[in-house]
């Protein structure tokens, strides 16, 4: 063996720094993970001793992840800023982890040559590429690069029993764990223990000869041989495990997760969700799927055998909810908090050696020679070509997945935003970005304000999201009612999380927040929408923390830095100090156990072969699987799925080609009709599920029944269409359907309208807002309020009226009381109302007492989707009063009142049907009714509300029904209206001075005299959402 | 050892010095007390003025100062070390109040006393004043307060009875009053006028002026009002417009009342069920609008300002346009064709009529269709997929013309 540098891993590190060195500047930023890293990186290089953060839920700890990886990031930044601390961070971790496999395999296979041959194969990895170029785990890598370093000490140490090199693989232990917590306790089973297998058996052979020889008795007396230095590893990485992250332990103990599992693809079925068995299965074994004979044959050798062990494990744990194993063998609990993605890594890793063994032996060692005797150099050629070709198709296709898979939105220009949150003090209150992504990490990095939301989830405190399987409210509406519940809760009662912005990225949440009260701001320049709800007091100047011991600080800020320190001078420099020394060195002794390469067992050649041949056939398979998944038009359900894809996706030109070619309906009629279709269903719904009926079919025609079930960020819509097809040579179109006729009376037509404009500070100045400047808050009366109840549900119901001059904005709260006086609810009116009032306009209201979903563990979470459900509070108490607590304001937008009811009818005293029509210049987008019921004697019993479909025209009609509700079972509990306050008035006072001598009977004649179950009366109020103003 | 009388002697002299020495320490310690005098200065300063505390202490010893004021409590250190003269910091000098001091020493204090500190009326008079609420109603009975705190120029309150100019405008009116401040402020109420509009005001104090400040009359509850209507033609053709105006509404005092006031149309129809629309006045009046109905009918409206005001109640007529229409029924009955639909003077209908179509099985209502019509002609298809073969009762509704279709087969 010579003792020259070794070639291949120079090229190895060389090929390795610049192809995923240049690539980490466009695939880094927009992985799930670095921009987290990033944040945390921020929060060290900012306050480095202080674990408390402000800037994310309501604040956390981040002694909830180890350090060292983002102290790194923390201190690159003060030379170059965070972005160049993330980027050095990642680069030291590419060339750790290539360094670390080539001496893992160095170990494993005691030649110096298949060791290059692994660190070139490992560069192109796809299990590598993805953890880095698609998840952004450093500390992962680093972690397990830092451990396959520690590996060959762990071995000499065991084998020669020298304290120089248990120091040196404690001290390199240390910095595993300072960096990624899960990787030393799982490496220690899967990697350590094997590797203690190994050295057993390479002592064993000693003592018996040969490996053959080795006998159970054998290995037991070797065990006990070296059962003092396995104690002494073992005790002395437990200790570092424990004391190196101590406060991380203390943290985990004093602030046990909470969390529901949040749903992961790692634990899906892989047959199931077929883009999870790519990611999580396809992907990281890549290439090596290919070669799984020969690496299991390699493993279950008797010196790997333990690694064989450690390897099957690793392949089925990696499986996730594929077999029922993975379940059983971690248990439910393990099984639910832990991503099994991490075990195909730790499979794959484990597996390059064996891989760069084949390599070795395929390039030119006995392999080469075998398949050359026996088929020709010229097929050695072209297996060599279609491996090389497989290796270079995955690391193509791993690197462009996040290219054309984004899993993140485009890439948000954050100057905006910031300049926003440092403008006028909105950074006095938190916000919260819509739609970000992972993006959102970066921003809270920037800015100095904070948001409820976050991005480490084991960190949240508030029990509105640990009862919640949401990763982000950012991104609720993915994950359904947990989702959209989630994200209501905060936006009905922003008061109580100082919640006053929203960033919108993403249309769909629009309609959600305008009916929760919230009002447009404006847009900024990055097209980011900022909404905003109006009073909301800001944050106090000092807010809670939990207090950490100092000594938690210190140990916290200053060991994971010192074990990278000592770590580097007790392995590194003795490094140098030799390789300068220039003193012949002995090899290290386990290069004594490497097998020579000869004679490639046959059993293993044919199997190889047969399992790729049955490898080839898959993908095949797969292959042909996605193409007929992709052809659109092969059959009627194919045609009708893609049409309703494409509107899904509002690719209306791909929809118009689905469209039967010879009908009348042009491109541009068919680009218009839609163009001029708007309302909950065609601009807020995603499709969740299309289910296709045939219902007759001939060889050319085809009609199909069609069951849409949209999810839309207020409610979940089914709805049921039907369509004719016609197929012309192989392809099926559909046919188009007809459209709205109606044509307005006006070709021109003009309204006068008072608009109005609240100058806010009418001096430019940084403080406060003058006192003459501060608008009177609109008076508002509430003319009745009552507790009702409704099984064992209640709600406060009631009217109430802007009787100031000025227009008004609205939040009401409401609070339920037993007869003791202590508070049960408390809860802000949501939907049901109208939040913007003119001057003398009235709304009906009812306020929901929302709890918190899903406290109770047992209860059964629903299987599916709707964002409208809602978590009743459980009272344990009947409410006996209520407190009612307005509050206006003065509003300037969302005024329109142009909705009229031109036409109705009541069908058999259950149906309403009628007709709207909007009479003013904006375009509605989402019409909603308010109905009040009311009894005989003209009381108000029930609030209700209906969202309309289908958005309104300016002079256009909407058709409509509402089945009218069975309210027999709501009965009054309180109507007194002693404890009602509007703006901190007695709201009896306002009434006695305000309008003194109302007209009471004004209220009972806009009422419809409906006779329906439980109620006499009803009346019909319009809100109306508009998309897009003028 | 014998005990000789040498023995005793040293052993009393030694008890001797040892007594004088206790005498003479008990004697210094009386001597060292030390008399404290406050050299001359006022009781009473103006603020704003330094105020130097000397204290003529008989002995060098080391002192602090404790300054207990309304603003808190603090200690100084004499200006030159050693010494007891002590400079009052600008910040309590110039503040009104009572400064209460303490000279310490390490052992005790050694003196108190208290000296007040009144405004500067030398100074350049300062004004705060404050007015609110920023808007109220007219008619004299809603009321804005104007408060006025004369200062000197560190801020501190003048004394009571200092006289305070107020005054205010309001369309003509122009008043002033002279008023004397009590209890450091000097305030009173601004009524409202029977007109809506702003009042402005002001205040002064000595040379100093206020600057302008105005609070908004709103025009006070709106009274009754009329209502009339304004239509293209008096058809029911479900197309043109008809606007409902108000008349300027006002409140008892002729203002004209707030713009952006909601006022509420409600129509009765001939079914007695109700139909509304709103509009927001702009200069008092509102102008809603309504589609013409598609039928025959006649309305009865009436406009509402809840609880407040109400208008007339005017009842408006629509004649139908037609009298019948055709329906065929084509390819296996599943294709129906309603119209050609003409308007009242023989036109075709405009485009979007609505014509309804509901579908009775064995007498049972199955679904209602609606469709709109297009150059006089609405087109239904009733699909195999929601209709099975089989015998149907069928009615056609349009432009409140009904006619029913029985046992009509589809195939």
């Amino acid at each position: 063996m010579d003792k020259t540098t070794n070639k291949y891993l120079i090229s190895a590190l060389l090929i390795g720094i610049m192809f995923h060195g240049t690539a980490i500047f466009f695939t880094l930023e927009s992985t799930y993970d670095a921009l987290i890293h990033l944040f945390f990186g921020n929060h060290y290089a900012n306050s480095w001793f202080e674990p408390w953060s402000y800037s994310w839920y309501t604040g956390f700890t981040v002694m909830g992840y180890p350090p060292l990886v983002h102290q790194s990031i923390g201190l690159f930044s003060y030379i170059g800023g965070l972005k160049f601390g993330l980027f050095t961070v990642a680069l030291i971790a590419i060339l750790l982890f290539i360094t670390g496999i080539y001496r893992f395999a160095l170990v494993l296979t005691s030649n110096q040559k298949v060791a290059g041959y692994t660190a070139i194969f490992a560069v192109f990895s796809s299990a590598f590429i993805e953890t880095l170029h698609v998840f952004g785990q450093l500390p992962s890598i680093i972690g397990l690069s830092v451990l396959l370093h520690a590996l060959p000490e762990i071995y000499l140490w065991l084998k020669i029993g020298k304290y120089k090199y248990l120091l040196n693989s404690l001290s390199l232990i240390a910095v595993t764990v300072t960096s990624h917590h899960v990787t030393p306790i799982f490496g220690m089973i899967f990697f350590i223990f094997p590797l203690i297998g190994m050295v057993l058996m390479d002592v064993s052979r000693e003592t018996a000869g040969s490996y053959k020889e080795v006998s159970i008795l054998v290995f037991f007396k070797s065990f006990l041989s070296l059962f003092k230095r396995i104690v002494a590893f073992g005790f002395g990485s437990l200790l570092l495990i424990i004391l190196c992250i101590l406060p991380y332990w203390i943290n985990t103990k004093n602030n046990p997760i909470t969390q529901v599992p949040i749903p992961h693809g790692s634990r899906d079925n892989f047959f199931e969700v077929t883009s999870s068995g790519l990611v999580f299965f396809l992907i990281p074994w890549g290439i090596l799927l290919f070669l799984f004979p020969y690496i299991w044959f390699r493993f279950y050798s008797k010196r790997y055998l333990f690694f064989g062990l450690s390897f099957t494990l690793l392949t089925i744990l990696g499986t996730g909810g594929t077999t029922p194993i993975p379940k059983m063998m971690l248990g439910e609990n393990a099984f639910n908090i832990l991503t099994l993605d991490r075990f195909t890594l730790w499979g794959s890793i484990m597996a390059l050696p064996i891989f760069g063994e084949f390599g070795y032996r395929f390039i030119e060692g006995d392999l080469k020679q075998k398949i050359q005797k026996k088929y020709g150099g010229v097929y050695h050629r072209i297996l060599g070509g279609l491996l090389t070709g497989g290796i270079v198709f995955t690391t193509f296709f791993t690197m462009s997945l996040g290219y054309f898979r984004p899993s993140q939105p485009q890439k948000i220009k954050m100057l905006p935003i910031l300049n926003f949150l440092t403008q006028d003090q909105h950074d006095k209150w938190r916000y919260l970005p819509l739609g970000f992504g992972d993006q959102m990490a970066w921003l809270s990095a920037q800015t100095n304000a904070m948001t409820v939301d976050g991005n480490y989830h084991s960190a949240r405190r508030l029990p509105e999201l640990t009862t919640r399987a949401v990763e982000r409210l950012e991104n609720s509406k993915f994950r359904g009612i947990e989702g959209i519940g989630s994200l209501q809760q905060f936006l009905t009662v922003p008061e109580k999380y100082n919640l006053k912005y929203v960033f919108s990225n993403d249309k769909f949440y629009d309609p959600i927040l305008y009916f929760c009260g919230w009002q447009r701001l404006r847009q900024l320049e990055n097209g980011i929408m900022v909404w905003e709800k109006l009073n909301v007091p800001p944050l106090s100047s000092i807010l809670p923390k939990d207090k950490i011991p100092t000594f938690q600080k210190l140990m916290w800020g200053l060991i994971p830095i010192a074990t990278v320190l000592i770590a580097f001078i007790i392995n590194i420099q003795l490094i140098w100090v030799h390789a300068l020394k220039s003193k012949q060195k002995t090899f290290p002794v386990y290069f004594k156990y490497g097998v020579s390469y000869h004679r490639f067992k046959n059993i293993v050649f044919k199997a190889s072969y047969l399992w790729a041949i049955l490898m080839l056939i898959f993908t095949g398979y797969g292959f042909y699987w996605i193409y007929v998944k992709n052809v659109k038009q092969l059959s009627p359900i194919n045609a009708t799925e893609s049409y309703y894809d494409a509107l899904d996706f509002k690719e209306f030109e791909r929809a118009y080609s689905y469209i039967d070619p010879k009908s009348d309906k042009t491109k541009a009629q068919y680009m218009l009709e839609i163009s001029v279709t708007d309302g909950l269903l065609s601009s807020y719904a995603k499709l969740n599920e299309i289910d296709i009926n045939i219902t007759a079919k001939t060889d050319s025609t085809a009609k199909v029944k069609v069951n849409t079930h949209w999810i839309t960020p207020l409610e979940k819509i089914d709805k049921t269409f039907y369509h004719e097809l016609v197929k012309y040579g192989k392809k099926w179109y559909i046919k188009p359907l007809g459209y709205d006729l109606d044509i307005p009376p006006d070709q021109l037509f003009s309204e006068n309208i008072t608009s109005f404009y609240n100058h806010g500070r009418r001096r430019i100045s940084s403080e406060q807002t003058h006192h003459e400047d501060v608008l009177k808050q609109p008076v508002l009366e509430v003319l009745s309020a009552k507790i009702v109840g409704y099984h064992d549900q209640y709600s406060i119901i009631g009217e109430l009226q802007n009787v100031d001059n000025v227009p008004a904005d609205v939040v009401i709260t409401g609070a339920l009381y037993n007869n003791e006086n202590q508070r049960l609810a408390k809860f802000n009116a949501k939907n049901q109302m109208k939040h913007k009032l003119l001057p003398k306009e009235i709304t009906s209201f009812r306020i929901n007492f929302e709890g918190i979903a899903w406290v109770n563990k047992e209860e059964q979470k629903p299987k599916t989707f709707n964002p409208d459900e809602f978590t009743s509070l459980e009272f344990n108490q009947t409410p006996v009063t209520f407190n009612l607590q307005c509050a206006g304001n003065v509003a300037t937008v969302d005024l329109f009142k142009g909705v009229t009811i031109n036409d109705l009818s009541v069908v058999e005293n259950t149906m309403i049907e009628g007709v709207l029509f909007n009479s003013g210049l904006e375009e509605v987008t989402i019409p909603m009714l308010l109905i009040s019921y009311y009894t005989k004697d003209q009381k108000l019993v029930w609030v209700d509300h209906r969202y309309l479909r289908e958005g309104i025209r300016p002079q256009r009609k909407q058709y409509f029904k509402y089945p009218l509700l069975d309210i027999l079972d709501v009965h009054s509990i309180n109507d007194t209206m002693d404890n009602v306050f509007v703006n901190g008035l007695a709201n009896e006072e306002i009434s006695n001075k305000v309008v003194p001598d109302r007209n009471t009977e004004h209220q009972s004649s806009q009422f419809i005299p409906i006779e329906g179950k439980g109620f006499s009366y009803i009346k019909i109020e319009i809100s109306t959402y508009i998309g897009a103003p003028n | 050892m014998k005990i000789r009388r040498e023995h005793i002697t040293i052993l009393l002299s030694g008890v001797l010095i040892y007594v004088v020495n206790i005498a003479f320490k008990s004697v210094l310690k009386k001597q060292e007390e030390i008399s404290v005098i406050v050299s001359a200065h006022k009781k009473i300063v103006e603020a704003g003025n330094p105020i130097v505390l000397d204290f003529k202490v008989n002995k060098e010893i080391a002192t602090e100062l404790l300054l207990h004021t309304s603003y808190g409590s603090t200690t100084i250190q004499p200006d030159i070390a050693g010494e007891t003269r002590f400079t009052i910091p600008r910040f309590i000098a110039n503040k009104k109040g009572t400064v209460s001091y303490t000279l310490f020493y390490e052992k005790g204090n050694l003196y108190q006393g208290e000296l007040q500190i009144r405004s500067n009326t030398k100074t350049k008079v300062c004004l705060e004043s404050y007015i609110g609420p920023p808007s109220i109603i007219a008619g004299g009975i809603d009321y804005a307060m104007q408060v006025v705190v004369p200062t000197d120029s560190y801020d501190n309150p003048l004394p009571d009875s200092t006289n305070v100019t107020i005054g205010h405008q309001f369309l003509d009116i122009e008043k002033k009053k002279e008023l004397r401040s009590k209890d450091m402020i000097a305030w009173q109420n601004i009524f409202s006028y029977n007109s809506s509009g702003r009042i402005l005001l002001f205040s002064k104090v000595k040379e100093t002026i206020s600057k302008e400040f105005s609070i908004d009359v709103f025009p006070s509850l709106p009274e009754n009002f009329q209502i009339q209507s304004k239509r293209k033609h008096s058809y029911a053709d479900g197309n043109q417009i008809t606007q409902f105006i108000t008349s300027i509404i006002k409140d008892k005092h002729g203002n004209i009342i707030s713009d952006g006031s909601l006022v509420k149309f409600v129509i009765k129809n001939t079914k007695g069920l109700l139909l509304h629309t709103q509009a927001n006045t702009v200069n008092g009046q509102a102008i809603a609008k309504m589609l013409h109905p598609d039928h025959e009918d006649a309305w009865q409206v009436k406009a509402y300002i809840h609880g407040m005001a109400e208008s007339n109640s005017i009842r408006i007529e629509y004649s139908k346009v037609l009298e019948d229409f055709d329906t065929q029924f084509k390819k296996g009955n599943r294709y129906v064709t309603v119209g050609p639909l003409v308007s009242f003077m023989g036109q075709l209908i405009p485009d979007g009529a609505m014509v309804i179509l509901k579908i009775f099985k064995e007498n049972k209502k199955i679904d209602t269709k609606v469709e709109t019509s297009s150059n006089g002609i609405a087109r239904f298809f009733l699909q195999e997929g929601f209709y099975a073969s089989g015998k149907y009762d069928v009615t056609i509704k349009a432009l409140g013309v009904e006619k029913q279709y029985n046992n009509i087969e589809l195939e």
